[in-house]
C-alpha cells in the first residue's frame, strides 16, 4: 500500500508519465485520499510552470553587450 | 585565427546589427557550424552568437551568482567560441558543447577567484517525516491556487530567483539546465560529465528543496 513517501519519491515518473500501471494505480489510490499529497503534486506542477517562465527573462543589458564589443575589439588590437 | 573583418561581423551582431543573417534564422546549430567551418561563412557564425548570448550569460550567472563574474565568463566563452569553433567536430550537439564550455569557464572563474562554494549534499533531503507521511507539512501552505497574476508577477519571479539561488551549486546547475533551459537528462549528463542517474537524482532533490522554499516564501508573502 502506497504512502506519501512513495508519491514524493516517484513524483518525476508520475509527472512524466513513466510509471508502470501497477505503481501508478497504487499512488493514485493513495493520493486520491490524501489532501497532503494532492497539495504536494499541485504545488510541484505549479513550481515547474513558474520556473519555466524564468527562461523568458533576459539579463544581457545593452551595457553588457557594449562591454563585450569593447572586449573583442581589444582582442583584435592585441593580435 | 583572428581576422579583423570576421571579428567586426561578430561585434556587429552583438550590438544589434542584422546584415545578412535572415537566411540563417531557420537553420539548425549544427548546420550553421558546418557552413561556418567548411565555407568560412560569417553570417552563420553571427547567427550562432545571436542565439546564445542570453543562454551563455544566464548559465554563467546561475553558477557564479554574481553579475560581474558572469560577464567575465561571457567574454571568455565568446573568445573560446571564436578561437576554437573549428575544433567542434559534431560528436555532440553544438549546444551541449557550448554549454560545457560555459560550465567549465564558470567553474574555472570561481576557482581563480577562490569563490568556489563548499557544496552541500541534499541527497538526504526529504519533505516527509520519519514515518513517510506529509501530514501537516504541505496542504496548510498550498499556494497552487493563487491567481496567475500574482504568481507571475515581478515580485513572485524575484522570489523564485532567490529560491533557486539558495540551491547548492551542483543542484542549481542541473536544475537550470533541465527546468529552465529545458534540456533532456541525457544532454545535461553529457554537459556536466555525470551519469543520467546522477542527473535525475540531483534534479529530484533540488526540486524538492525548491518546492519547500517556494512554499515558505509564498506562505510568508500572503500573511
Amino acid at each position: 500500500m502506497a504512502m506519501c513517501k512513495d508519491v514524493v519519491e516517484n513524483i518525476i515518473g508520475y509527472i512524466e508519465a513513466e510509471l508502470d500501471d501497477k505503481t501508478l494505480e497504487e499512488l493514485e489510490r493513495h493520493a486520491g485520499e490524501c489532501p497532503e499529497c494532492q497539495a504536494f503534486v499541485r504545488t510541484y506542477r505549479r513550481m515547474l510552470e513558474l520556473c519555466g517562465k524564468l527562461r523568458e527573462r533576459t539579463f544581457v543589458t545593452p551595457q553588457i553587450r557594449r562591454r563585450l564589443k569593447d572586449f573583442l575589439k581589444s582582442q583584435t588590437r592585441s593580435k | 585565427m583572428w581576422e579583423t573583418g570576421f571579428l567586426r561581423k561578430i561585434i556587429s551582431t552583438i550590438t544589434g546589427g542584422k546584415d545578412s543573417r535572415e537566411s540563417a534564422l531557420s537553420t539548425s546549430d549544427e548546420k550553421l557550424i558546418e557552413t561556418f567551418i567548411n565555407e568560412n561563412n560569417e553570417s552563420a557564425f553571427e547567427e550562432i552568437v545571436s542565439r546564445y548570448v542570453d543562454k551563455i550569460y544566464g548559465l554563467a550567472l546561475r553558477i557564479t551568482r554574481n553579475p560581474n563574474d558572469a560577464e567575465e565568463v561571457l567574454q571568455d566563452v565568446f573568445l573560446t567560441l571564436a578561437k576554437k569553433i573549428d575544433t567542434f567536430r559534431g560528436e555532440a550537439k553544438f549546444s551541449s558543447w557550448l554549454y560545457r564550455v560555459t560550465v567549465n569557464a564558470s567553474y574555472m572563474h570561481l576557482r581563480a577567484e577562490r569563490k568556489h562554494e563548499t557544496d552541500i549534499s541534499l541527497e538526504d533531503y526529504v519533505p516527509y517525516d520519519e514515518n513517510g507521511t506529509l501530514m501537516g507539512r504541505v496542504a496548510s501552505k498550498d499556494w497552487s491556487e493563487r491567481p496567475d497574476k500574482a504568481l507571475f508577477s515581478k515580485e513572485a519571479m524575484e522570489m523564485i530567483e532567490k529560491a533557486v539561488k539558495e540551491l547548492p551549486e551542483s543542484y542549481r546547475v542541473v536544475f537550470h539546465l533541465r527546468d529552465i533551459e529545458g534540456l533532456s537528462n541525457e544532454e545535461v549528463s553529457e554537459i556536466l560529465g555525470l551519469s543520467v542517474a546522477a542527473v535525475k537524482s540531483r534534479l529530484h532533490r533540488g526540486r524538492l528543496f525548491l518546492r519547500d522554499k517556494l512554499s515558505d516564501y509564498f506562505y510568508e508573502w500572503s500573511r
